[in-house]
């Protein structure tokens, strides 16, 4: 680098790319090279150390060759004498066993020389028998007892022959424990000797091998500090080289520096006060910046303070909702329960007052047509109490009639007249009032027959004779009433038969909905007369039209609806068109009764105003109409039958009754009297019979003083005091 | 404070009677008291704990507490607790350190694979077995404990078996008849303690060490002491057999004879974990030899010891006969036996077809040059065999130039122990040599 450096010295940090890659250029080559120098020596290097190493390696071989062969030595010494031992034991096994030998040969030959001899002396024996020399026999006996003296030493000898082998043999066996416990004592020695100087040469080799590394280090340490020191003293020589071209162009560069550091001062002073301007505008900008960002930044923390303020609120009512919620749903799970509970309860409700409706419909019905039955019953009844009770009063003003004649004729003795008696002809019951109105039915009826009459074109009689008829019935119970259908007829005279006629036709045809269809079904083979005759009792029942006059109302309603109609109608004409068409047409219209159509809206109309009139005549007519009906005729029929007695007649009766009464009372008082004195008699003859009893009785002699003498004296006393009683009585 | 320090030690129940009533008054005490602090009074949970170690025998509860209260419980509870409460529930090692500590002092505890659990069990189960007297000891003794320690024990290093106590009469006239026969005639009261009860329970045994004798018997000696009856060698038979984990199996110096091995290998034929068998010191002869050639293609063995016994020719031709079809054994040592040139010879063969064995031990057993003729042979052949040791026999020079020759065919061969056996300086200087380079070779494969 420092070499290639002089013109153009190429730095790593220069502004020139070129120029940086040059000097990286330069940086790797010169690192190559140091590696490979490096290499080169750590090369050489090796191979010292690796002669080192065999130079110590050589003496580890040395002296592990010198330990093996001290070992081998050392366990040779102590095998030797393991050897020597069993090479003497097997001596002395050969020994034992030739010894042995020769004892057993010496043994046999022994035995055999023995038995030679004892055979001898056997024979001996045979030969003595055949002696009978006594000194012959002593001769022999003495050569026998020599011969077996020998024969006994010959044993002898051998036993102690073998006596002393054992002996020499037990010696031989203490001399050879002794001997083998010195061998013993000399291995074990040996053995201490070897591992001493084993231990010895270890510690010389481990030494001698230490000093041979060691020298191996010297000499490594040597030889790298020679090379150190060569490439020390080459760096140095370089350092000193550079050092002056150094110098030199540090001298140049100096001067170059100069001249760019004059040029830069100026350089640098224009741009400083160019940054200068540029950092006071950029200082206001920031300024301005700061003091928006201060006033964005609280509006923001004001914001956010709202908005954490307001996210707080919404999470309660959040909350508060949802407990709302699910309380509403609870509440609406249980009225949905309830409401269907409740619409179950109500359905059956329904159920069971229809059916208690319908029941209780029936029992009404039922209690209508008792109603009518007992109402003719006790009709009948009335009359009966009725008659009954007339015949009663009757009877009694005979009987009065007849008390009254008895008491004129027999008492007073005067002439009787019998009063007049005009009732006494009469018999049943006052009638009451009756039918006042004939039924819308018959007022019905009477209308369609009209109809047909007029047809026939005697209008006017049928009227009358209906009339008469109709009053006849009722002229007949009560004689005074004569106001029958007629004036009832009379009294709507507003309406015309005609038109009542065709309104009940108009009704039969349009009403037909009230009609039941099991009706129609059983009507249709009927005659359309009759028909329509059923229909219309139909439709009044539903209506509720029960007597002529309703009916009559109902027709007059009518007109007066379609009349009001036709005002309006009138009035609408009028304004659309002109006055006089409009006229004529009403005549006309009047006629032709109600509309078909609007027959329906009259109806109704109707309907509801007749049922409000009929209620409030209803509440007022139950109670009063039936009652005072025949209270005065009844009063007066019945005073005329009570006042049949005449008040001077009954003044005459008192005063004779109180004298009778007085002759009673008289005649009563003689007749208990005459009970009395009857009673007194009897009394005074009882006391007379026992008077006379207690007299006679003999008690009364034995008694010092006798009853008879006190009897006498107390009976005048009694009698004094009965006499002055009875004087006083009288 | 000075006025303080001055009369609190003296007069202790002023300040007692109501510490609460002046809070300063009650602080400044605490803190001018120079005895007092917070450590003196026991936590309690301490003194809780103190009382479960104090009646842990009466109700034991460890594994309810936390870890850190267990280790304060452990630490505290005395070593002699009775085992049924601990045995199965205290599995921390610290605690059978010290019972092992207690008991019998320091031990190596490598030995017993580094676990003193199992360190204290098979002590205290060899123990309980060396001091068993027939007749004498109840076998619930030893059965009471099998519960217990069955987990633990692996290894059984039996050093003597106790014979039943005789009447001292009887046992004068044994000292007078000064036979052993005659002892082990006397019917069952000279069986020693029967495996049968024992090995079958213990479910994790590997390695089972006996021997049939007393130790340490001075001199009260007796013959009697030291005999394997036929019986003994039949339950221990039936005993082996049954225990289906044992691995390593040694019987030393009991004067196991041709009967009784022919009787063990009878039993131990297809045992389905024995490896190493080791019945060294022992009287086994040819018909013994030959049945544990018999057993060795039987089983999975791997090493098998029979050195100090007086097999002979003929047994060592079975041995042989069954090593030239192994295929599982690595070692065998056949030292200080009585095979000689023939047995030799025949194992040589065997070796020249064998292609497991890795070492093989023939050292004092009267082998002479045919034999060195025939390993040679053998060597050249052989490339497994890595270990031979061949000292105190008479091989002579000849034997040694020949072997020297078998050798330099040879490749693997890394120790070959021709001490004591009258072979020349020279040959010897050649075997070692090579054996040197074939150790170096194989280090050289090893790297």
């Amino acid at each position: 680098m420092s070499q290639n450096g002089n013109h153009r010295c190429p730095d790593v940090l220069s502004d020139n790319p070129e120029e940086r890659i040059a000097a990286r250029r330069l940086r790797i080559a010169a690192r190559n090279e140091v590696k490979k120098r490096q290499e080169q020596g750590e090369g050489s290097s090796k191979k010292v150390e690796e002669k080192e190493e065999a130079k110590s390696q050589e003496q580890v071989e040395r002296s592990e060759r010198r330990i093996k062969k001290l070992q081998i030595d050392g366990t040779e010494l102590v095998s030797n004498i393991q050897v020597a031992a069993d090479a003497r034991e097997s001596l002395k096994r050969d020994e034992l066993e030739e010894a042995r030998r020769l004892r057993v040969e010496k043994e046999e030959a022994e035995a055999k020389s023995s038995l030679e001899k004892f055979e001898e002396i056997s024979k001996r024996w045979l030969q003595a028998k055949l002696r009978e020399v006594p000194q012959e026999l002593r001769d022999a006996l003495n050569s026998q007892t020599q011969l077996c003296a020998t024969l006994i030493e010959d044993k002898n000898k051998l036993i102690t022959d073998l006596q002393q082998e054992l002996k020499v043999s037990d010696d031989r066996y203490v001399r050879d424990l002794k001997r083998q416990a010195d061998e013993v004592d000399l291995m074990t020695e040996r053995m201490e000797e070897q591992i001493k100087t084993l231990i010895t040469s270890y510690r010389e080799e481990v030494k001698e091998i230490q000093c041979s590394f060691d020298q191996e280090q010297k000499a490594l340490l040597d030889g790298n500090l020679q090379g150190w020191e060569q490439l020390r003293k080459a760096r140095g020589d370089k350092e000193v080289q550079s050092l002056g071209e150094r110098i030199s162009r540090v001298e140049e560069f100096e001067v170059l520096l100069q001249k760019l550091r004059v040029e830069d001062s100026e350089e640098y002073n224009m741009i400083k006060s160019k940054l200068e301007t540029d950092v006071q505008v950029l200082q206001q900008q920031l300024h301005q910046m700061k003091a928006t960002y201060q006033l964005n930044q609280e509006k923001l923390e004001y914001n956010f303070q709202v908005l954490k303020k307001r996210d707080e609120e919404n999470t309660i009512t959040k909350s508060q909702q949802k407990r709302k919620i699910t309380r509403l749903q609870d509440v609406l799970n249980n009225m949905k329960i309830k409401c269907t509970k409740q619409e179950k309860q109500s359905r059956e409700e329904n159920q069971s007052q229809t059916e208690d409706y319908r029941r209780i419909m029936l029992q009404y019905k039922h209690m209508q047509k008792k109603m009518r039955h007992f109402a003719v019953m006790d009709a009948q009844k009335f009359a009966e109490v009725w008659h009954m009770n007339d015949d009663e009063v009757k009877d009694l003003v005979s009987r009065g009639l007849e008390i009254d004649r008895l008491i004129y004729q027999q008492q007073l003795g005067l002439k009787w007249a019998p009063p007049p008696l005009p009732f006494m002809q009469h018999s049943g019951p006052v009638r009451p009032q009756g039918q006042a109105f004939s039924s819308a039915l018959q007022t019905a009826t009477k209308m369609l027959e009209i109809e047909e009459e007029e047809e026939e074109g005697r209008v006017e009689e049928e009227s009358q004779t209906t009339a008469a008829e109709g009053s006849s019935s009722e002229v007949h119970v009560t004689g005074s009433e004569t106001d029958g259908t007629g004036s009832g007829v009379e009294k709507h005279g507003k309406v015309s038969p005609k038109t009542v006629k065709r309104l009940l036709e108009l009704l039969c045809n349009e009403a037909g909905f009230l009609i039941e269809s099991k009706l129609l079904k059983l009507l249709s083979p009927l005659e359309k007369n009759e028909q329509s005759l059923m229909k219309l009792d139909s439709i009044f029942s539903a209506m509720g039209i029960e007597n002529e006059e309703d009916v009559y109302q109902l027709a007059e309603f009518f007109v007066k609806f379609k009349q009001q109609q036709q005002q309006q109608q009138q009035q609408l004409q009028e304004e659309e068109e002109g006055e006089a068409t409009s006229g004529q047409d009403d005549r006309k219209e009047g006629e032709d009764l109600i509309h078909p159509n609007d027959v329906l809206v009259a109806l109704k109309a109707f309907t509801s105003q007749h049922c409000r009139m009929r209620d409030t005549q209803a509440v007022g007519q139950s109670s009063v109409s039936v009652v005072p009906r025949s209270v005065c005729v009844d009063v007066q029929y019945w005073e005329s039958m009570a006042c049949i007695i005449s008040p001077a007649k009954l003044t005459v009766w008192n005063s004779l009754e109180k004298a009778l009464e007085k002759y009673h009372t008289i005649l009563t008082e003689r007749s208990k009297l005459l009970v009395d004195t009857q009673k007194l008699r009897q009394q005074n003859s009882e006391l007379k019979m026992l008077l006379h009893q207690y007299v006679n009785s003999r008690v009364n002699v034995e008694l010092e003083i006798p009853p008879t003498q006190v009897i006498q004296i107390v009976k005048n006393d009694v009698f004094n005091s009965q006499s002055v009683q009875r004087t006083m009585k009288r | 404070m000075a006025e303080t320090i001055r009369t609190v030690p003296p007069d202790p129940p002023v300040l007692k009677r109501n510490p609460a009533a002046d809070p300063r008054k009650m602080r400044r005490i605490i803190a001018e008291d120079p005895e007092w602090s917070l450590n003196v009074v026991p936590l309690l949970t301490n003194l809780c704990l103190e009382h479960i170690a104090s009646n842990f025998e009466a109700k034991p509860m460890l594994d309810e507490l936390l870890p850190n209260h267990k280790a304060y419980v452990l630490e505290k509870l005395p070593p002699s607790l009775p085992l049924d409460v601990t045995a199965n529930l205290i599995c921390d090692e610290g605690y059978w350190k010290k019972c092992c500590v207690e008991r019998w002092g320091l031990g190596d505890v490598a030995a017993y694979g580094n676990s003193w659990k199992r360190m204290f069990f098979e002590r205290h189960l060899e123990n309980i077995i060396e001091l068993f007297i027939p007749d004498v000891t109840d076998p619930k003794l030893v059965l009471d404990m099998v519960p217990l320690c069955k987990d633990y024990v692996k290894k059984l290093n039996i050093s003597q078996l106790l014979p039943p106590i005789k009447d001292p009469q009887k046992a004068e006239e044994d000292d007078s008849s000064d036979s052993a026969s005659n002892g082990s005639l006397d019917g069952p009261s000279l069986d020693h303690f029967d495996f049968g009860i024992l090995l079958s329970k213990l479910i994790y045994l590997e390695e089972l060490h006996l021997v049939y004798g007393v130790k340490g018997c001075g001199m009260n000696f007796e013959w009697n002491l030291f005999e394997f009856t036929f019986r003994d060698c039949e339950s221990l038979a039936k005993a082996l057999k049954s225990c289906k984990t044992l691995r390593v199996l040694r019987i030393h110096q009991s004067k196991v004879d041709d009967e009784k091995c022919r009787m063990l290998m009878n039993y131990l034929l297809d045992h389905p974990s024995l490896q190493e068998l080791n019945l060294s010191h022992n009287l086994i002869g040819d018909r013994g030899a030959r049945a544990i050639g018999k057993l060795l293609n039987r089983s999975q063995l791997r090493s098998l010891n029979v050195y100090d016994n007086q097999i002979r020719g003929p047994g060592a031709q079975a041995l042989a006969h069954a090593l030239s079809k192994n295929a599982s054994l690595l070692t065998l040592n056949l030292r200080l036996n009585r095979l000689g040139d023939e047995g030799g010879q025949a194992l040589a063969q065997a070796l020249a077809k064998n292609q497991t064995l890795v070492s093989l031990q023939l050292g004092a057993n009267l082998l002479s040059e045919p034999t060195a003729l025939a390993l040679s042979q053998a060597l050249v052949k052989n490339s497994t065999l890595k270990s031979i040791n061949l000292s105190c026999n008479t091989l002579g020079q000849d034997g040694g130039r020949v072997l020297e020759e078998g050798m330099s065919h040879n490749g693997t061969l890394v120790d070959c122990d021709v001490r004591v056996t009258n072979i020349d300086q020279e040959s010897e200087v050649c075997i070692s040599q090579i054996l040197r380079t074939n150790q170096s070779k194989t280090r050289r494969k090893h790297e």
